[in-house]
């Protein structure tokens, strides 16, 4: 092996046609994920009976185990099921059925539920008591200070954390090759292997990861400028 | 795929992942310190604006916090060995987990450097200023007020980090290192039980980052007790609204971006 500089470019052209897997991947974990986490976090903070232990049991254990164990239980057990109740229920449908992307999205989803409720979470507890108070004294239902008052408010509050959450997932969904789907870093294992050149191909992945961490982090910070317009400070 | 579900896989099998344990723990110490070093090293520069340092400091956080670890796992495991055939050194029948240990003492060294510079410049710069003026050097000043003050800070950051190690030691595998999930999948194929196996190691990382997440807190309710709130009489506004500013801004910044693998 002999180090080939001008490989490294061949290797970025080739991988670049992996990125629009590893966004999807990417954006479609960090959608549900919020939805699974605006859900949970409002579990949490409401103490919502039966809900509540069941809420905190899911953050505990995804937050305390690896993704790529999250991944391989969904990859093994999702079909188990699936076939389980096909089979008791007279269903046509088969796991055969699922494409392998699909176990990528539902299980980076349930990560990326875990890690949002905690944003989702800290940005609302960040917001003052007394505003959601205030929103009741004039006459707002609760569920009308939650989305004029609150909401608002907690997305400005959490916004550097949702960013770094997008960045993990989007960093997360290299592991996706493990059930062979062909994102960023399949792609570069296949082209290293094919060219017996590791080091350049891999060095062009992570110049396209670094590129589009960058971007993530610009875009929010672009975001954040607009989001906190209203945030001028006190009267004094 | 795989033979039926059966519970007395997860209990023969707990055993069984854990003597791979040490293995896993001892990448997460041994990157652990060197993460500590790397993290005081990169973060220096920053704090004291030293010119040149300063931005090679910033362009290597920039690198490992904004690429996947696996990549970067991949990168050195590769690279390292025909770089430094550059220089004539051969790290042909160098272990493999010298390379794991590097790349995520490396890793984490980028994140503790952060951890280091933010929870520094969280102590407020008036406590600096009060100790020069009764007398202390820079150097007590730093030791006897700030560096315990910030200490408490980063620990809540310190405690996902670590987790976060934990985690990512499960990608080891990759490259052949046997560590509990190298060991899972070896066990799950043989037998195939994978849902079982992986079960199994759910538990083992469950019970691990959720014992360090209790020894941590009880470090950093220790290292807080000069912020302990007297009672609620005597107490002004002002100063409880910045103790829990503090903390709420440490529990927030301390994500190691949401996915931590």
């Amino acid at each position: 092996m002999k180090l080939d500089p001008s490989f490294i470019w061949t290797a970025f052209l080739q991988i670049l046609s992996a990125i629009p897997t590893t966004l999807y991947i990417t954006i479609v974990s960090v959608l549900a994920g919020f939805i699974i986490g605006l859900a949970v976090a409002l579990i949490r903070i409401y103490r919502i009976p039966v809900l509540y232990p069941l809420a905190v049991g899911y953050v505990t254990f995804i937050r305390g185990t690896p993704m790529l164990t999250h991944l391989l239980l969904i990859y093994f057990g999702l079909p188990m099921l699936i076939d389980g109740l096909a089979v008791q229920f007279g269903w046509s449908f088969r796991s055969v059925s699922i494409p392998m992307i699909g176990f990528a999205y539902i299980s980076f989803s349930i990560t990326a539920g875990a890690y949002m409720s905690e944003v989702v979470r800290s940005g609302l507890l960040a917001v003052d008591r007394g505003q959601m108070e205030a929103a009741h004294a004039v006459g707002m239902t609760t569920p009308q200070a939650l989305r004029r008052i609150v909401f608002p408010q907690a997305l400005a509050a959490s916004l550097p954390n949702l960013s770094n959450s997008v960045i993990g997932m989007l960093h997360g969904s290299t592991l996706a090759f493990t059930v062979s789907v062909v994102d960023i870093n399949a792609k570069a294992q296949i082209v290293a292997s094919t060219n017996w050149k590791f080091f350049e191909a891999y060095l062009a992945a992570a110049l396209i990861f670094w590129a589009l961490t960058f971007l993530i982090e610009r875009a929010t910070s672009l975001l954040e400028k607009r989001i906190n317009l209203y945030n001028r400070g006190g009267v004094l | 795929m795989g033979a039926p579900f059966d519970f007395s896989f997860i209990i023969t099998y707990l055993p069984k992942l854990l003597t791979t344990l040490n293995t896993t723990l001892l990448i997460v110490i041994c990157s652990l310190l060197a993460g500590i070093v790397v993290g005081f090293v990169v973060a220096l520069p920053r704090l004291y604006q030293i010119p040149v340092l300063k931005t090679f400091a910033e362009i290597y956080i920039s690198f490992f916090r904004g690429t996947p670890i696996l990549i970067q796992l991949f990168l050195f495991y590769y690279g390292l060995p025909e770089l430094m055939k550059l220089v004539h050194v051969d790290m042909t029948r160098t272990p493999v987990l010298v390379f794991v240990i590097l790349t995520y003492g490396l890793h984490t060294g980028a994140f503790m450097s952060e951890m280091i510079r933010a929870s520094v410049k969280a102590v407020d710069r008036g406590q600096v200023e009060a100790a020069y003026a009764t007398g202390m050097t820079a150097y007590q000043a730093f030791s006897r007020i700030v560096l315990p003050q910030a200490l408490a800070v980063a620990v809540p950051v310190f405690s996902n980090l670590v987790i976060a190690l934990l985690k990512d030691t499960s990608l080891a595998f990759t490259l052949g290192v046997m560590e509990m999930t190298g060991k899972a999948q070896t066990l799950a194929s043989l037998s195939q039980h994978f849902i079982e196996t992986y079960i199994a190691l759910a538990l083992i990382y469950l019970v691990i980052s959720y014992t360090i997440e209790r020894l941590l807190l009880v470090a950093e309710h220790r290292l807080l007790r000069h912020e302990a709130q007297p009672s609620p009489g005597t107490q002004t506004f002002t100063l409880l609204k910045n103790g829990s500013y503090r903390q709420i801004i440490a529990h927030m910044g301390s994500s190691k971006g949401g996915g931590g693998l």
